[in-house]
């Protein structure tokens, strides 16, 4: 008796084959392609500015407990301005010809203002201006509190958490419910990582492994300690930050 | 973080999820290359398969050679219908060559149900598997959500218990979640896509078939009114 039976397709196995090899090829690629880019945005440089130890030229001013605490001496008065009397109309021009005298006069008025007053603010500036080079030549060195005078700012350290701390926001990962990381780090004159010793831990490997990305990290945008010194100091990194120790 | 430490981070109930959508995406990319070389390797076999029956007077010259177009869905419909053909053409005692073709409308009928039942088996064929990839397309993005879905409520859990709600706690933990739904975005948007297409091809192909059972139909009807 004759049978209609279907037709057998064969190639399902090949296709699943190159399928597989399909799937493992991409996920290779991504891995491949996040260990060649590991960072594809553009990175931007945050700067600081630490506002309290800004190298002004009295550091100390404001305080009560140094001297130059004084109210300032009020600003030299403004010169006294030249009256001028108004201009007569003229008799024998009403209408638009009288009108036109009087505006001219009063634009030449306001620019006889404008150039007085211009010249009262620049003996202001240049008064104010010498009065603080007068009082940064009295007292010699001025800036931070440790600082020589020369340094454009903050404090080293402060300025290597706030890094640390960025860093850390880019590669923070762990496992477990409280981790904690004690780092002692050690900085060259050239502003390079020299040493990096992890002096307290939780345990967390994740942890542990993305607090040292974190200074790896850190370590492109730093800039050399003050005076090239070897700078050496703690950290403790935990989830909810990085602070000094 | 890396796609490394993200497998090894996640929780269970992700990972299951993530392996469930990663096989349907296997399994479907499998289908598709399959459907795609089977469906044009039909297409051009049935050309050229019509083209031979054209030029071809006799159905046993073209029962010899058909093997030659083996992926066409026609050559299956002509096999079909030549044979019960013959069937007819012996239980009359009649020789199945050219100008014997002697048999009444009732072997007509039986022709046109021969026909019928190879287009239906041919459709059936043709549509295999592709059931699948209309599954893949409808579920995997819900597959996926319920991930995502997951992996946030362990992460906001896992907030919670540290304490700390920063962005640099909240985020990874989302982001780990998210691609589970990207994930089973990935694996449905090929297979819709594919069976949209496959679809639109399977109904050409079966016009075509449709088209030729007529043809063949009007041949051997015209042989019986020759007789």
């Amino acid at each position: 008796m004759y049978q209609l039976v279907a037709r057998k397709d064969t190639g399902l196995g090949v296709a699943t084959a190159l399928s597989v090899t399909f799937h493992v090829a991409a996920f290779a690629f991504l891995v491949w392609w996040q260990q060649l880019m590991p960072n594809l945005g553009p990175v931007q440089t945050t700067y600081y500015v630490d506002v309290v130890n800004l190298p002004v030229a009295n550091p100390r001013a404001g305080s009560p407990t140094d001297t130059g605490n004084e109210a300032k001496p009020a600003p030299p008065a403004p010169a006294p301005q030249a009256m001028t009397t108004p201009a007569v109309p003229s008799k024998t021009a009403p209408g638009k010809k009288a009108v036109t005298g009087s505006t001219t006069e009063s634009t030449a008025f306001q620019e006889r203002m404008a150039k007085l007053e211009g010249k009262v603010d620049a003996q202001r500036q240049s008064a104010a201006f010498e009065e603080l080079r007068k009082r940064v030549a009295a007292r010699g060195k001025v800036g931070m509190p440790k600082g020589g005078g020369t340094e454009s700012g903050s404090d080293y350290t402060a300025y290597l958490h706030s890094r640390l701390k960025d860093s850390f926001k880019e590669t923070i990962s762990y496992q477990t419910k409280a981790p904690f990381v004690m780092v002692r780090i050690t900085i060259d004159g050239d502003g390079r990582i020299i040493r990096t010793r992890i002096e307290k831990s939780t345990g967390d490997k994740a942890f542990e492994l993305s607090v040292v990305r974190a200074i790896t990290l850190a370590e492109q945008s730093i800039v050399p300690p003050p005076s090239r010194t070897v700078y050496e100091g703690a950290f403790v990194f935990k989830p909810q930050g990085v602070t000094q120790r | 973080m890396g796609l490394e430490m993200f497998f090894t981070s996640t929780g269970l109930v992700v990972k299951g999820v993530l392996l469930l959508l990663i096989m349907f995406s296997v399994v479907s990319w499998a289908i598709i290359m399959f459907k795609f070389f089977q469906i044009q390797k039909a297409f051009s076999e049935s050309g050229r398969f019509m083209d031979f029956f054209w030029k071809t007077k006799r159905f046993d010259s073209i029962a010899s050679q058909v093997d030659r177009f083996a992926s066409s869905p026609l050559t299956a419909l002509f096999n079909e219908g030549y044979s019960e053909l013959k069937q007819l053409m012996e239980a009359e005692g009649a020789k199945p060559d050219h100008g014997g073709l002697s048999t009444d409308l009732g072997g007509v009928a039986n022709v046109t149900r021969a026909l019928r039942r190879a287009t239906n088996l041919e459709v059936n064929r043709l549509e295999k598997y592709t059931t699948f990839l209309a599954t893949t397309g409808s579920t995997s993005p819900f597959i996926g959500l319920f991930g995502t879905v997951w992996g946030i409520m362990v992460a906001f859990e896992g907030i919670g218990k540290t304490g700390s709600a920063s962005l640099a706690v909240v985020a990874p933990g989302i982001a780990e979640a998210l691609i589970a739904t990207a994930v089973g975005l990935v694996a449905a948007i090929p297979a819709v896509m594919a069976y949209n297409h496959f679809q639109h091809k399977i109904r050409v192909l079966v016009k075509e078939m449709d088209s030729f059972s007529t043809e063949f139909l009007n041949i051997v009807q015209r042989n019986i009114a020759g007789k």
